[in-house]
């Protein structure tokens, strides 16, 4: 702290001896600042930034994947996507889709939050149990819906043969529409707890005596929700609701898992199209051109996003300032001075009680519903997943009965062993790499986490006390920004780049692919953290003596310790469940992960290999399982100041 | 508006009792204050008379009718709360509407009613506002306006001031005890501040730990406390306690005294009342007047001079108090023994030098 810093703007001559005058001058943040963001801003410069030019350039070439040659075509690509019709009937459906899961979404994680954010006995076992879905994989998900729904040994249609109802089972995947409607279903049962949170923590922002004056009031239940409740989580539903579209044009695992596309084309959504011809047909050009297309409707509804998000802080009527506020002034004088009466009191009509119910007989009322819905929210979270946890545990030939049934001839660990021992006996290829693939999950997700929470926690320091600085600000919301990319096209990119310097196929790939992800959310999310920590007491710190490395260590570490393990837990989980990345970047046992695996698995599997595949999908869904149970607390806290998981 | 007569009420939250049967009546058109430290049950019992919580012994009337088992809807009561509590997304006219909708009055004379209300207060600039444009003192005035424009049996106001500054606060609570005085309703006001108690209530009840200690009009709550926590939690600075053993002769005397700083004044040779000598130790400047702590043997004591000049730092001087301005209390039960004191008034309480202990001297 002795030297003036070179490239610093000098207004005045200083004295050698006295660099912060000419920083007080310049009133800029230190050089700290600066140093404590450059890691991660280079980092996402170069791993997400980069590849998304490049893929807009690829989106402007034609390239001969045989010949490797590149022809520059301009808008080309763009003119012949947009002018096919194939685009245009897979946006309406991918808007169909949007609008399907962003309402079922919002409704179902709306009833979830309202019952979640009541007392009563288990709340606290739901709240976990709720988060299921959400924390397992979306491959883990699509596995154990396409069986659910599948045609001939499908657990929907065991469970109608059980029920007696064996006439109306039928290959539910079957039908174009109704595959469409039942991949959006699944979709939603994967995102709702997603939005659940959210509102849950916006309704726990309300202040009961908002609810207390409108009870006085004479406001009833349904009057109270949508005279309190829901004007005051506008804007929350409006950020999920986007959140939810964002996710919707994305969606790509559970479509991969459950339909590929069809039948025919019916679930061939926007995303599956540029997958199909980035890596099924290998025009890298028109694949390239309809993920643009679809980055930029999701960056556009970024922009609307912001639009809302931005300025609540700020949303006034009446322009405030210094005129207002003497405006205030005057008004608060005026009380007393009115003295002419020109108003009187108007005769009411005499008070009579609304007629309620009595106050006992609503209590009650109000309990069999909440419960009543708490244990049908229950049912529709862990009764799937227990679905599959029994399919795991079934003797491989219960599945493929007829008629098929729910009720398993006998229990037993078969299916685990043999995935998880050489000597189990399996012929298929996938089973023997399970082991390997765990391990690979386990190392790249501990890498990326502690990667990229340390760069993270340095970043989301400096965003948190310098965001008033443009370079700052601007630097942060470009961050958030890399989030509304779909990962699709980066994917194009990433793989042509690793295949150019031989990173194809090794853990390392999948740790960089990762990290454009990760950092800027971890960033965000120990932004968060640190706005909640107080500026007093770096500033004791650095009075006490610090340096401004040893005031995050030794101070502020320990204080925002719940918000490092709630990252560390999110960005394990998400690349624990990655699949996309893991599909184009892996083709060996080296480096593939389980999602991948699985999805292998599934395409390639016998039937006789399906009781393997779900011990698989077990053994993939226990770490995040185990994670809601336990950390539930972290993961909470990660989902909100991330908000924003894919 | 009508008369409340609470019996025997008890409230619980699981093992803990807040509310220790309890029992007050209230005159039709009375203001009254329920003052205590935080803890002592006043906001419990506020939210007992308004419905929002459930009582779980006793009755609540109003005008002889039972109401402690109607809900809050049907009781017909407003509450001001501590942090207003506005609908922040309604304008303000909307917000005042609020209740008077909600009982389907039909909109003409809603809109009467606001604008009366908005007279009353001096809203009518503000009504097409949103709560977040307003300032704390104008919100606090909405919150009122929303509470008396349905004209509701008895007010209730939680807090209402605490969250403004001194000098709003000072003026605000004049108004709310004009408009009291022209609405003739019937107010019920939680406060932990004893100047807000005194200026505004016609009676006031002081709590302690879920049991009222004192049910009375506020200079007999000042001037006669019922016990010692009345006494010590009512004036500021608060009262010296000095047990009788050590100013009276009588060693076995297990009372204790009473003095409020503001009756203890430098004796300049007055000899009729209560005597105290001790050494000066520090004067504080209040304005008015000046506080002197004095050391009566080991015990600190506040006095009141108008004037301390010659008054030495550090040296030996006497305080009076006339006779019955000494409180006397039962030191095991707290309890005043006011009579007795009174009666006792031509004993010579003066005490001599020689028993206070000496201090050791700077």
């Amino acid at each position: 702290m002795s030297k003036v810093k070179p490239g610093m703007p000098k207004t005045l001559k200083a004295p050698a001896n006295a660099p912060s005058i000419s920083r007080r001058l310049t009133g800029g943040p230190p050089a700290f600042g600066y140093a404590a963001v450059a890691p991660t801003l280079l980092i996402v410069v170069a791993i997400a930034g980069l590849p998304l030019l490049y893929s807009l350039y690829l989106s402007f070439n034609s390239i001969n994947p045989i010949t490797k040659r590149w022809i520059f075509v301009g808008a080309d690509n763009y003119t012949s996507i947009l002018s096919g019709s194939e685009f245009w009937v897979s946006f309406a459906r991918t808007a169909y889709f949007a609008v399907f899961t962003v309402a079922g979404t919002t409704i179902f994680g709306m009833i979830i939050a309202l019952v979640l954010n009541e007392r009563f006995i288990g709340r606290g076992l739901l709240r976990s149990v709720v988060l299921v879905p959400w924390a397992m994989a979306p491959v883990a998900v699509g596995v154990l819906w396409s069986f659910i729904y599948a045609g001939n040994f499908g657990f929907l249609n065991g469970l109608l043969h059980d029920l007696g109802m064996g006439s109306s089972a039928t290959p539910w995947l079957g039908n174009g529409f109704r595959a469409l409607n039942l991949v959006a279903l699944t979709h939603v049962w994967n995102q709702t707890p997603l939005t659940a949170l959210l509102l849950l923590s916006a309704l726990q922002s309300i202040p009961g005596n908002l609810y207390r004056a409108a009870i006085l009031d004479g406001a009833g239940p349904v009057r109270r929700f949508f005279s309190v409740t829901l004007p005051w989580l506008k804007s929350t539903l409006l950020f999920v609701m986007i959140i939810a579209t964002i996710n919707a044009l994305m969606a790509f695992d559970i479509l991969l898992i459950m339909t590929r596309g069809g039948p025919g084309t019916a679930t061939t959504l926007l995303a599956w199209l540029g997958y199909l011809e980035s890596f099924q047909f290998l025009r890298f050009g028109q694949g390239a051109a309809t993920l643009y297309v679809l980055t930029i409707t999701s960056l556009a509804l970024a922009v609307l996003y912001f639009f809302v998000l931005g300025p609540t802080r700020s949303r006034r009527r009446v322009a405030a300032g210094p005129q207002a506020a003497s405006y205030m002034r005057d008004m608060e004088a005026e009380w007393t001075a009115s003295a002419a009466k020109r108003y009187t009191m108007a005769t009411l009509p005499p008070f009579t009680p609304r007629r309620v119910l009595k106050a006992a007989t609503t209590a009650r009322l109000t309990n069999i519903i909440l419960l009543a819905t708490a244990v049908l929210i229950f049912l529709w979270s862990a009764l799937p997943v227990a679905a599959l946890v029994l399919m795991s545990l079934s003797p491989a030939a219960d599945l493929i009965r007829t008629p098929p049934t729910i009720f398993p001839s006998a229990i037993t660990l078969d299916n685990f062993t043999s995935v998880l021992t050489a000597e189990g006996g399996t012929s298929s290829a996938y089973a023997r790499r399970v082991p390997l693939a765990l391990t690979n999950s386990l190392v790249v997700g501990v890498v990326v986490s502690i990667i990229n929470v340390a760069l993270g926690t340095l970043a989301g320091y400096a965003f948190a006390r310098y965001d008033r600085y443009r370079f700052f600000n601007v630097s942060l919301w470009a961050l958030l920004l890399t989030r509304m990319i779909p990962a699709l096209t980066l994917i194009l990119p990433f793989f042509i780049i690793f295949r150019s310097i031989g990173l194809l196929d090794t853990r390392v790939a999948l740790i960089i692919a990762y990290s454009s992800i990760l950092l800027p959310l971890c960033t965000w999310m120990m932004k968060s953290t640190f706005e909640g920590v107080p500026e007093s007491l770096d500033r004791a710190a650095l009075i006490d003596g610090c340096t401004r490395t040893a005031m995050i260590w030794k101070v502020l570490r320990p204080v925002v310790r719940p918000g490092i393990i709630a990252a560390l837990i999110f960005c394990f989980l998400v690349s624990w469940n990655e699949f996309l990345f893991a599909l184009i970047l892996t083709a060996t046992p080296n480096s593939q992960t389980i999602p991948v695996i699985m999805s292998g698995f599934l395409i390639q599997a016998q039937f006789y290999e399906y009781g393997p595949l779900f011990a698989t999908s077990v053994l993939s869904i226990l770490p995040p399982v185990a994670i809601a149970f336990f950390f539930q607390r972290y993961l909470v806290q990660g989902a909100l100041s991330g908000a924003v998981k894919g | 508006m009508v008369a409340i007569s609470i019996t025997n009420l008890c409230k619980n939250y699981r093992e803990t009792e807040v509310l220790k049967d309890l029992s007050l009546s209230i005159a039709d058109g009375e203001f009254i204050s329920f003052l205590g430290p935080s803890g002592c049950g006043k906001s419990t019992l506020l939210y007992c008379i308004a419905g929002l919580e459930q009582i779980n012994n006793g009755s609540i009337r109003f005008n002889d009718q039972e109401i402690s088992d109607l809900s809050p809807r049907e009781r017909n009561i407003a509450l001001v709360f501590q942090d207003y509590a506005l609908y922040p997304h309604m304008y303000v006219r909307d917000n005042i509407a609020f209740p008077l909708r909600q009982q389907r009055v039909n909109e003409a004379t809603v809109q009467r009613q606001v604008d009366w209300a908005a007279e009353v207060l001096g809203l009518e600039g503000l009504l097409d506002r949103l709560p977040s444009d307003l300032s704390g003192g104008q919100r606090q005035r909405v919150a009122v306006g929303r509470a008396i424009v349905r004209n509701p049996s008895v007010l209730l106001m939680d807090e209402p001031l605490s969250n403004l500054d001194a000098s709003l606060r000072v003026k605000m609570r004049t108004e709310i005890r004009r408009l009291q005085r022209e609405l003739k309703i019937t107010v019920i006001f939680v406060t932990h501040d004893q100047e807000e108690a005194m200026v505004l209530s016609d009676r006031i009840a002081v709590m302690k730990d879920g049991v009222v200690q004192q049910f009375a009009p506020p200079m007999t709550v000042y001037k006669d406390p019922a016990n010692l926590f009345v006494a010590g939690f009512i004036g500021s600075p608060q009262m010296n306690f000095l047990p009788a053993s050590r100013v009276a002769r009588a060693e076995d005397d297990n009372a204790i005294l009473g003095i409020r700083p503001h009756d203890l004044q430098p004796a300049n040779g007055r000899e009729d009342g209560m005597l105290l000598t001790g050494e000066l130790s520090l004067v504080e400047p209040a304005g008015p007047i000046h506080f002197l702590d004095v050391m009566v043997g080991d015990q600190l004591v506040k006095a009141t001079c108008a004037d301390p000049t010659g008054l030495p730092l550090g040296g030996r001087m006497t305080l009076h108090a006339p006779q019955d301005a000494v409180h006397r209390f039962d030191a095991d039960s707290g309890v005043r023994a006011n009579a007795a004191m009174k009666s006792e008034a031509n004993t010579d309480l003066s005490i001599s030098q020689a028993q206070i202990p000496k201090r050791s001297g700077p």
